[in-house]
């Protein structure tokens, strides 16, 4: 028996053919189709038009053999220390980060600053899609808010507006030198400029300048052109964290920005600005080299901005959440709750609203809510009562429904 | 473009989806162009990952997630966000460690990297990320100093605000979540 069975299978093996009819739809091959994230990644038609340009000052690397050399004395000694070797085994060596913030800057810092920056948005808001810069100028800005704190700006910390009540603390080198051969210049002149892209009340895609001072001499802020006064962060309540963008530029030439002047404090929409339009505009004698940013969102000091100093009412916001889709309401929609399913369509707060006063119909002003049953159910329901109301009387009972959720 | 084959093709059907993320007429609105406040709300979209990816042994979910890769040499830690790959980076490859330390790959080169990790990612603003339980003695002491450096290592879950539509709707008591509360009042 068992042979016979052998041989039938070897017999019928070779005639077995897989024949697949009907599909259609199957695409490409997998060696030859897309896989999914090249399909998933967004379409360039143009790679000439998309790539970025970059705006800044160029990168001026120091020169490979002073720097080699250096550094490979520096780590021969390094090696021969006694005392950092023992450190460094009982693991107690602790490196200074300051010293690390220092050399961080001179050498991978900017890109990873353009890195961060990229990903909060910051260039495709300012300046467009198309054009970025590496910070070649480290900026240090402080916020003061007693002689003991200040509260500093890196790359999109986090500052509350009561934070950021008082003008800050701007330092930055300012000897500026294009090459490393190069000597640095002496006497150079800068533009800072202070502006949030995301809270524009009135006009879409629109910045307002917080702080605008040009024709800075060499460090010293004080003795710049004040343009636009100094106003503290004011994101509206319910929208979240807004970006506060310090981008500073280096000037070839003094600048005359007398027309971009604020004079009335009061009027927000004076403050309104475009750093594209700005640089558009001034292209040929400015070029940005310096960037820093943090967030703030609302807090208590920002209201009393809007109702003393801009004298407006206080705009609240609130998250606009994608609605849920809706197919076209039946008349006699089959196989639904019907409750359910005129509650879909129905406005939610007016939902909300009847369950709620029928929970409260039921509520003594006094002595609160019925008091609840030991074993709900097991009372008894009228027997005229259709299903779905016993179905929503039993939930109810339980502490469970729409009914018990309305708030 | 092409529609899938069981998109609708019904003009008027489709302007009805169209119209569920518009604002209604007549309200006034203004639109936060920062691309991570969503994100901080816990509102924006989190990936939900496909049917064969692995989620228990990779953090398949996540906005920020941070991978650690140590080399021979060398110990690299990234915050990489799902949509636009590294964001933060330290390594002690990077001269400015390098200049202060023993060996690049010792425990005390971990303890001091994560410092400085925990550092730039304060300084970026960037507090929550997901991580997925790594081994070795090494490691878990730069989990540790992280954690003390203030940065939280675990992502709050996406805020979802379907559910009253749905049929699945759940029928018991209603759950908001803890982080949405804070949120609310908040803001």
């Amino acid at each position: 028996m068992s042979y016979r069975s052998m041989t039938l299978l070897r017999f019928c093996s070779p005639i077995v053919i897989q024949a697949r009819h009907g599909h259609r739809m199957r695409g490409k091959a997998p060696d030859i189709a897309k896989s999914l994230k090249e399909r998933l990644a967004p379409v360039i038609l143009d790679e000439e038009v998309a790539k970025r340009n970059d705006i800044g000052f160029p990168y001026q690397k120091p020169p490979r053999s002073a720097e080699f050399n250096k550094r490979f004395d520096h780590l021969k000694k390094q090696r021969s220390d006694s005392s950092l070797e023992k450190a460094a085994r009982t693991t107690k060596l602790q490196i200074n980060l300051d010293d690390v913030k220092v050399d961080w800057f001179k050498t991978a810092g900017p890109f990873h600053i353009r890195k961060i920056a990229e990903h909060y948005g910051v260039y495709d808001d300012l300046f467009g899609k198309y054009a970025y810069f590496v910070p070649r100028v480290f900026l240090d800005i402080k916020f003061p808010l007693n002689e003991d704190t200040v509260y500093p700006v890196y790359n999109g910390n986090k500052v509350h507006p009561l934070q950021a009540k008082s003008v800050p603390e701007v330092s930055f080198e300012h000897k500026f030198a294009l090459s490393y051969s190069q000597k640095p210049e002496e006497n150079t002149l800068w533009t800072l400029i202070l502006t949030n892209p995301d809270g524009h009340l009135t006009k879409e895609n629109s910045e307002y300048v917080h702080w605008m001072v040009s024709n800075i001499p060499n460090n010293d802020i004080s003795k710049g052109d004040q343009i636009v006064p100094y106003l503290q962060p004011i994101p509206p309540k319910g929208t979240g964290y807004h970006r506060y963008i310090f981008v500073l530029y280096k000037q070839d030439k003094k600048l005359d920005l007398s027309s971009m002047k604020v004079t009335d404090l009061k009027d927000l929409e004076k403050r309104t600005f475009s750093t594209f339009d700005f640089y558009k505009n001034h292209e040929d004698s400015i070029t940005p080299s310096g960037l820093a940013f943090f967030q703030s969102k609302w807090d208590e000091s920002v209201r009393d901005v809007f109702h003393k100093e801009l004298n407006m009412k206080q705009p609240i916001f609130e998250y606009d959440f994608p609605k849920a889709y809706l197919n076209y309401q039946k008349q006699f929609p089959l196989k639904q709750p019907f409750n359910l399913y005129l509650d879909r369509y129905a406005d939610p707060k007016d939902v909300n609203k009847r369950y709620l006063e029928e929970r409260l119909a039921k509520t003594h002003p006094f002595e609160g809510p019925e008091k609840k049953l030991q074993f709900p159910n097991a009372h008894e329901l009228k027997k005229n009562i259709p299903s779905w109301k016993k179905t929503e009387i039993r939930k109810e009972r339980l502490g469970r429904g729409r009914i018990n959720d309305a708030v | 473009m092409t529609l899938p084959r069981r998109f609708p093709h019904n003009k008027q059907i489709i302007k009805r989806i169209q119209n569920t993320v518009k604002p209604e007429e007549g309200t006034k609105f203004i639109s936060n162009r920062n691309p991570r406040n969503l994100e901080f709300l816990r509102i924006a979209e989190k990936p939900k990952g496909y049917f064969l990816d692995t989620p228990f042994s990779k953090p398949a979910y996540f906005w920020h997630k941070l991978v650690v890769t140590p080399s021979a040499k060398y110990v690299t830690a990234e915050l990489v966000h799902h949509q636009n790959g590294v964001v933060i980076e330290a390594s002690t490859k990077e001269w400015a460690l390098k200049k202060q330390l023993f060996k690049t790959s010792d425990t005390s080169a971990y303890i001091n990297l994560a410092r400085v990790f925990a550092n730039r990612c304060l300084e970026c603003g960037i507090t929550e990320m997901s991580t997925k339980p790594l081994e070795g003695p090494k490691v878990e002491r730069f989990m540790s100093i992280l954690r003390d450096n203030g940065l939280i290592l675990t992502e709050p879950p996406q805020i979802d605000t379907w559910s009253d539509l749905t049929i699945n709707r759940y029928q018991g008591k209603r759950i908001v979540p803890n982080d949405w509360k804070e949120i609310v009042e908040e803001h």
